[in-house]
């Protein structure tokens, strides 16, 4: 077993990061693409850089509702990983590192331990999840005892405390927000306010990313919003791409129609930040749910009195959705007016938010513990799949 | 005669009401749309595809590994299971909380807010018939044009 690196993959809903320790992680759609514009094929993968026109495209996704449901999609995905188009690996010498959902369903769990013990031969291999991975990074970066993990991803939101490195279960939060519900609604009501967009989650998604930002002051920026271009500072329009001479859409001004380059574009102002809202107030959209900085209090309310104080310390968000400008101030502010007022709040956003616990998987592997925490094929043959339930804490 | 009738069946519209359960069925329609992947067909769907042509990621090489690969449709076949299944089974797996079901956030305690169903900016009235809400007499005539009682979950 060479023990110079091992293969990290962080299983995403939306992405996979991956790659081996010893070098930097690729950013993988987790799905499979069809265009409108290529019939002859499908697209894998980062296969979807080759795709000329994104317009139309049709996604078959291996998750639903943030679990491993179609593992036709998920093989295909992951051969192409595996494979030297993307990011080669030999299990036989390099050891495994896989994360998966909180609470991931028992059935899920064992086909995970079967496909990769029998189908890919690993030797060694640790399950685990995203937020352990990004809560030891933080830990052996801070040196603290306490941590409230805030993952926002695609399918969700969760916010998970750990107490000296362990998951305290009882205060586990889920919000049923993610980055899909955000492109969704984004998709939703530009469909019905300006022009049929249902198709193009591809593009909306970009707009989404481009566009959006957290509100510092809702009822304020509504107003902003409301008023006349000249007076609006929020008002921006977004320049789709067509495909021939723009490849990806950007944000510009509003200009005055006789400047106008005929370019099709969407006039974006409420939408700038109703948006990323929803993360804040899932019920603006009918979900009756906390939204985040409620439920980080909600969490640690939840906790030993002895540690609420240390997690209140140490807040660490990641994922998506935590790339909106303004996230992490909106959501210290809030935490913060909630929280008793003798006790200090600090919220740090990672500083890579969507590769943090990929990295954290690397600092894992440095561990002298780290082959006590995998479980091995001879294990695996010996002892079968209950074993995998004991060892891994999913 | 005509006209006395289209009359008729526009008082009649007026007054109908969209009754709780369907105010309700509507709402939960818009929150599973949120959920979804894909609004339109397949684009390659009268392609014959998948099964008899080999998918060209397996056709380009040889996996360096002895063993033959299982195919992505075997895996498909074993692994078969439902999204309402696994939550079911997980019911049996880990009966009591902490568990999957019980790690839901709960109601915030914060008051709802409304904004209008048409623009987006905050609102400060109901539609009668639907209960959708709207900001100004320009987006209720919007939204009675467009939405409203037109389409029915
Ligand atoms: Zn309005
Ligand atoms: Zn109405």
């Amino acid at each position: 077993m060479s023990e110079t690196s091992c293969y990290i993959l962080d299983n995403g809903a939306y992405t996979v990061k991956v790659g081996l320790s010893s070098a930097e992680p690729k950013i993988v759609p987790n799905c499979i693409m069809k265009a409108k514009s290529e019939r002859r094929r499908p697209f894998i993968g980062s296969q979807i850089d080759e795709c000329r026109d994104a317009s139309g495209l049709f996604y078959i996704l291996p998750f639903q509702k943030g679990f491993l449901i179609n593992w036709d999609t998920q093989k295909t995905v992951w051969d192409y990983i595996f494979s030297k188009e993307c990011c080669p690996v030999n299990f036989n010498e390099t050891a495994l590192i896989i994360t998966e959902p909180l609470y991931n369903f028992a059935s899920i769990q064992e086909a995970m331990t079967e496909i990769f013990f029998e189908e890919y031969e690993c030797q060694s291999l640790l399950r685990i999840n995203a937020t352990d991975l990004a809560e030891y990074h933080y830990r052996k970066k801070q040196n603290n005892q306490c941590t409230v993990v805030v993952d926002s991803g695609y399918s969700y939101t969760y916010i998970v405390p750990y107490i000296k490195g362990k998951k305290y279960r009882e205060g586990i939060r889920r919000i049923d927000v993610g980055g899909k519900v955000l492109t969704n609604h984004l998709k939703e009501i530009l469909s019905y306010r300006q022009l049929n967009v249902m198709d193009e989650t591809y593009v909306i998604n970009q707009v989404k990313e481009d566009s959006c930002f957290v509100s510092q002051n809702f009822m304020g920026d509504m107003e902003i919003a409301k008023k006349k271009v000249s007076e609006n500072t929020i008002v921006k329009d977004y320049v789709l791409p067509d495909y021939t001479t723009i490849r990806r859409g950007y944000l510009r001004d509003v200009v005055k129609p006789d400047e106008d380059l005929e370019q099709q574009t969407l006039r974006l102002t409420n939408e700038r930040f109703s948006i990323p809202e929803l993360l804040f107030h899932p019920s603006d959209v009918g979900i009756p749910q906390m939204g985040i900085p409620e439920a980080i209090i909600h969490s640690i309310n939840s906790c030993p009195e002895e540690n609420k104080e240390n997690l209140l310390e140490n807040i660490l968000l990641y994922g998506g959705n935590t790339l909106f400008p303004g996230f992490r101030d909106r959501v210290y502010n809030e935490v913060r007016s909630m929280a008793l007022d003798h006790f200090d709040v600090n919220v740090t956003l990672a500083e890579n938010p969507i590769t943090y616990p990929w990295e954290g998987g690397k600092l894992i592997f440095r561990d002298p513990e780290f082959y006590s925490f995998c479980m091995t094929k001879e294990e695996y043959e010996e002892e079968g799949k209950t074993l995998a339930f004991e060892r891994f804490d999913i | 005669m005509a006209a006395r009738e289209s009359g008729r069946v526009k008082e009649a519209e007026k007054r109908r009401i969209l009754d709780e359960a369907a105010r309700k069925r509507r709402a939960r329609k818009a929150v599973e749309a949120l959920e979804q992947d894909n609004f339109h067909e397949d684009p390659h769907a009268d392609l014959v595809m998948s099964k008899k042509i080999p998918k060209f990621a397996d056709s380009n090489e040889k996996p360096t590994r002895k063993k033959k690969s299982k195919s992505a449709e075997y895996y498909k076949m074993r692994f078969r299971k439902t999204f309402a299944q696994l939550v079911e089974e997980d019911a049996a797996f880990r009966p009591d909380p902490p568990n999957y079901l019980s790690a839901q956030a709960p109601p915030s305690n914060f008051p709802d807010r409304h904004f209008c169903a048409v623009c987006g900016f905050p609102s400060n009235y109901t539609c009668i018939p639907c209960g959708a809400r709207y900001c100004s007499v320009r987006c209720l005539g919007t939204h009675l044009d467009t939405r409203c009682l037109k389409w029915t979950a």
